[in-house]
């Protein structure tokens, strides 16, 4: 377990959190001696472990060696997390209801769904950046089917003339002239938004003389490019990442001292969820395409939390990563789509160098280079469904907690 | 051509020798096999072309590559789209499939140098040939899509939906005098008044041409990329057709921000554009996958998902947002029509998304419609918060009717038309109602009228809540008879009235009696205690001072009961007719009676019509201008 050796090391008393806990611990006893002990001591226990489990959980994904940080699974490992905190921290607002309801916990739990509701369009906008990278995974396998072997290629229908055959084909002029129009439109389609207009006329240019069919074709080709990247946007043109990151962090502070001790610490878990989802919602915005993207989010979180230290160096990490120079322009920094950039950039380059016939060397450095796209093509497809999955999950469960949450708000209005 | 034949079927005699001979005894048993098989397959032929590597069926699959070559880059070089011309584009198509076969038949025999030299050469030409046929793909596409622009002459009237233009009509017409190319004729709907047509979204001529190509993509590998111009061509033009019937695209938070009256807007356009899509849109654009890649299945499925999966997605997120959205009673009505809208849409989603690519998408409509029904109920308990809580602030004039009676009981009434679907929300869960409230009712009623029987009491307690504002006791209860009265009123004409049940009627009728009388008591009791005769002092000199000052106490409080009570309201005109005929009755046969009695008292004698100040016919004159509101006489006859 990598929890037990940094536990020690934010054991000190001076944690803002523990310290604030059992300043809550005295007031609990002087205040609310009648209360039964042993449930104030279980909501203690209850709050402690949550806190812990949090840390001990982002210390897992921080502890990750950087050529996983930002990889598929670690993208859906960090759900899972969330997934999990959601669930724990759902279990302890229906554990305390009665406290939930009063005052400041009713006005902290109901910012607290606000938050979470703005959190629901950043799913939506990564669902549709999946699918984005999903389109792009087709292309690939255009350039698989192109330049791959035929046992490779993978194709459903089975009136495929090459089926059955396990020879390797020799690689002609016809075969990577198929891959680099595949490749082509894949480097267009990575492009932001921004700097597509130029590539596209740069791709109608280069394509305009192999394709004999007249400017008319031409000229379809660029609006049905143009739809294929607007296209996945289910959000209307003036949505941006970056603004709904900045509203779900709105506000987000470490609850005061008199509010944690006037809520039995309940405040504490509110406020450590709030920074989980919003750095959550803001990995996921870095790792996935989505329309304007901007992690210019600032993490307010005292040291003094024990799960503050992984996030904050998971951010820092993250925040580097988006600052490398190769990853600067890139429109997500999901590790697969950087590996899908390199390798279909190097196959583009390699391609364009080619001579015909090809030589044996060239032909093995085509095949090295076509099976690490197959590689990056075939952790996409294992991949991102799952991932769609969990996004979807997460916002289910988004929508299930606050709806509980305002039901029972509803119901103790009724009592 | 024969000769060609024999050659290919030695090459792939000697191919399978090769193939299967571990070594060379057993291919040349495996050759003499084939020649006892076959005179074709003579030992010389055979053996012959063993040694030899340039076969003489090298020689021929050349000749052929060499005129398939001639006429592809001929077509592939022309400069106007092929399938304008139709001999033109089934040359072409023949070519293609001279050329698929010619690799089919050849491809065994790649190992073998020459052939597979060969066979580079007819890859190559393939790509060129398939990237005119993507081309070619894309631009009867486009304008069979362009030919067909869905909304062009109405789409400000989306629901009275035709898909007729005008233009296109003259040359129907025109196509159709000529009695030629039916293909392109274009259908010509009716105003839609019901959604049950499907289209055909492409001229069937197009259609049949797509097919055609695609047929040769699939056989030449190049699947992918018909599939990938098909769906960007049609999701373009469904996207087209969602944004023209005026659905923008809007995110959750766009949707809670949105004030309600636009919302409203929205959600109208809303369930114009989702019926228009399932019913529609999406059938169409099914029978168009599947006839144009017909024999594909798989490709279909996976080509319409692509297709629709925006839109859908799209259509749904609204459905959401609304879902996740305030629980502002005000809102149920049109909440209700989009869970409705999705709930009778469910068999289209069920049929048009039955794929395995699109049953995720099938799920998505069900969570989402589930999700509304919560939202409902999240609705109903947003008003029983409201109900319950509203304060009593200040009295209503007059004991009338109050504001909320008014407001939760057309409400309800209004939220009884959609029973049935409301019933089907209920029943989904008991949430919102104590469980002991479940338990009184019995298990004959449903949960709906549970909830409505319950959303009755929180009214009543509320209501006894705001009576205590009054002063006057039986002020207080003209208060609570009066929006009783109401209540039961609005119940008895009603889906309510069913949902309650007669005993419930009955109940709730008997308290507004009791109310009723308890005015009366309260009201009256007193004076008419005033009236009272002492039957024992009948004679005596003190009788006529007590009946004196009898007279007096009734003329003053009589009028001053009228003065406040003129002012007071009972709202129903029957009621209050039945009120005053009650009052009538309680009071003036005992008043009758007093002043007769006082009239015949010697001591008071002629000052008695001094003292008199009301006759019986006044009396029931002032009965009669009680209850006529604030100003008194406003409403008096």
């Amino acid at each position: 377990m990598p929890a037990t050796d940094y536990q020690g090391s934010s054991a000190p008393l001076t944690n803002l959190g523990r310290s604030l806990l059992s300043l809550r611990r005295d007031q609990v006893h002087a205040m609310e001696s009648h209360h039964d002990g042993s449930s104030a001591a279980s909501l203690e226990v209850e709050l402690e472990s949550f806190q812990r489990q949090v840390a001990d959980r982002f210390h897992d994904l921080s502890s990750v060696p950087s050529d996983e940080l930002l990889s598929l699974p670690w993208v859906r490992k960090l759900l899972d997390v969330f997934l999990v905190c959601q669930e724990e921290f759902r279990v302890i607002l229906s554990n305390n209801r009665a406290q939930v309801n009063r005052p400041p916990m009713d006005r902290l739990v109901a910012d607290f769904y606000e938050r979470s509701v703005k959190a629901l369009d950043v799913c939506n906008a990564i669902r549709d950046g999946i699918e984005q990278i999903r389109q792009w995974e087709k292309l690939l396998e255009i350039v698989l089917c192109a330049l791959g072997d035929t046992s490779n290629v993978n194709n459903n229908s089975n009136t495929n003339i090459n089926n059955g055959n396990c020879y390797q084909r020799t690689l002609g002029e016809g075969q990577f002239r198929r891959a680099k129009k595949a490749l082509i439109d894949l480097a267009i389609g990575m492009l932001d938004e921004k700097d597509s207009g130029q590539a596209l006329a740069h791709r109608n240019r280069s394509f305009g003389r192999n394709n004999n069919s007249g400017s008319h074709s031409r000229d379809h080709h660029h609006r049905s490019l143009g739809h294929f990247r607007s296209l996945s946007w289910s959000v209307s043109r003036s949505w941006s990442a970056a603004r709904q990151l900045q509203a779900i962090g709105n506000n987000l502070t470490a609850p005061r001292g008199n509010e944690v001790v006037a809520s039995n610490g309940l405040a504490m878990p509110v406020f450590t969820m709030g920074c989980v989802l919003l750095f959550v919602m803001w990995a996921l915005v870095a790792a996935i395409p989505c329309q304007d993207r901007g992690l210019q989010v600032h993490f307010y979180i005292p040291r003094q939390f024990s799960w503050a230290a992984p996030i904050l160096s998971l951010h820092e990490k993250i925040l580097e990563e988006s600052k490398k120079r190769d990853r600067k322009n890139a429109c997500g920094l999901l590790r697969e789509i950087y590996q899908m950039e390199k390798c279909s950039r190097l196959l583009g380059e390699l391609a364009d160098s080619v001579q015909f016939p090809l030589n044996e060397e060239k032909e093995a450095e085509v095949r090295q280079r076509v099976k690490e796209l197959g590689h990056v093509c075939e952790a996409m497809k294992e991949g991102l469904e799952p991932l769609e999955k969990q996004v979807r999950e997460v916002f289910h469960r988004i929508v299930r907690s606050r709806t509980e949450g305002l039901d029972s708000l509803g119901r103790h209005n009724a009592e | 051509m024969a000769e060609n034949g024999e050659e290919k079927l030695l090459a792939v005699a000697r191919h399978i020798a090769k193939t299967l001979g571990q070594n060379d005894t057993m291919a040349d048993d495996i050759l003499q096999i084939f020649s006892n098989f076959d005179g074709r397959f003579s030992r010389e032929k055979l053996s012959e072309k063993m040694v030899d590597e340039d076969p003489r069926g090298c020689a021929a699959l050349e000749r052929t590559l060499n005129s398939l070559d001639r006429q592809i880059s001929q077509y592939v070089a022309i400069d106007h789209p092929i399938w304008a011309d139709s001999a033109d584009s089934s040359a072409f198509l023949d070519a293609i499939d001279e050329l698929i076969a010619t690799i089919r038949d050849w491809s065994p025999m790649a190992s073998e140098k020459s052939v597979g030299a060969c066979l580079v050469r007819a890859d190559d030409l393939m790509q060129q040939a398939m990237f005119r046929f993507e081309d070619e793909f894309r631009s009867l596409m486009e304008q069979g899509a362009e030919s067909f622009d869905l909304s062009r002459s109405n789409h400000e009237s989306a629901g009275n939906l035709s898909f007729d233009s005008d233009d296109e009509n003259e040359d129907n017409e025109g196509l159709l005098q000529n009695g030629a190319d039916l293909d392109h004729q274009i259908p010509v709907a009716q105003p839609l008044t019901d959604y049950d047509i499907v289209i055909d979204a492409l001229p069937s001529g197009t259609i049949n041409a797509l097919h055609e190509i695609a047929k040769r993509m699939v056989a030449a590998g190049f699947l992918k990329e018909c599939s990938h111009v098909y769906s960007t061509c049609r999701r373009e033009f469904l996207e087209e057709s969602i944004s023209r019937l005026g659905l923008q695209k809007l995110s959750i938070d766009e949707v809670q921000k949105m004030p309600w009256q636009e919302l409203e807007d929205e959600i109208e356009r809303w369930i114009k554009a989702a019926n228009l899509a399932l019913r529609i849109l999406f059938p169409s654009e099914r029978r168009l996958c599947d006839r144009v890649f017909f024999g594909f299945s798989s490709a279909a499925d996976l080509s319409f998902m692509e297709v629709c999966r925006g839109c859908t997605i799209h259509l749904l997120n609204f459905a959401d947002a609304i879902s996740i959205g305030s629980r502002s009673p005000e809102r149920l009505f049109k909440v209700l029509d989009v869970f409705e809208t999705l709930r009778d849409l469910m068999p289209e989603f069920d049929s048009v998304f039955a794929d395995q690519y699109c049953l995720v998408l099938r799920n998505e409509a069900i969570t989402i419609w589930k999700r509304l029904g919560e939202a409902i109920r999240g609705i109903f308990m947003e008003l029983e918060n409201l109900i319950r809580r509203d304060p009593a602030k200040a009295a209503v004039p007059g004991g009338g009717l109050h504001p909320i009676t008014r407001y939760v009981m057309n409400y309800l009434r209004a939220a009884c038309r959609s029973r049935q679907t409301l019933e089907q929300v209920f029943d989904e869960s008991n949430v919102g109602v104590p469980p002991n409230k479940l338990d009184d009712r019995g298990s004959s009623s449903s949960s709906m009228s549970v909830q409505m029987a319950w959303i009755m009491e929180l009214l009543e307690s509320n209501l006894e809540m705001k009576s205590k504002i009054y002063r006057d006791s039986a002020l207080c209860s003209v208060f609570m008879m009066n929006n009783g009265r109401y209540i039961v009123q609005k119940v008895k004409d009603s889906e309510l009235g069913s949902l309650l049940g007669d005993d419930w009627i009955r109940k709730h009728s008997t308290k507004v009696r009791q109310y009723s009388t308890n005015y009366q008591r309260i009201s009256w009791n007193k004076i008419l205690g005033t009236l009272k005769l002492d039957n024992n002092s009948l004679a005596s000199n003190g009788a006529a001072k007590s009946m004196k000052e009898k007279i007096k106490s009734f003329n003053s409080q009589f009028e001053e009961v009228c003065k406040i009570q003129s002012t007071w309201v009972v709202f129903d005109e029957q009621l209050r007719e039945e009120m005053k005929i009650a009052v009538t009755r309680l009071l003036l046969p005992a008043y009758r009676n007093f002043i007769g009695r006082f009239q015949c008292i010697p001591e008071i004698g002629r000052n008695a019509d001094r003292l008199i100040r009301y006759s019986a016919d006044d009396v029931e004159a002032k009965i009669n201008e009680l209850f006529e509101g604030s100003s008194g006489g406003r409403k008096s006859r």
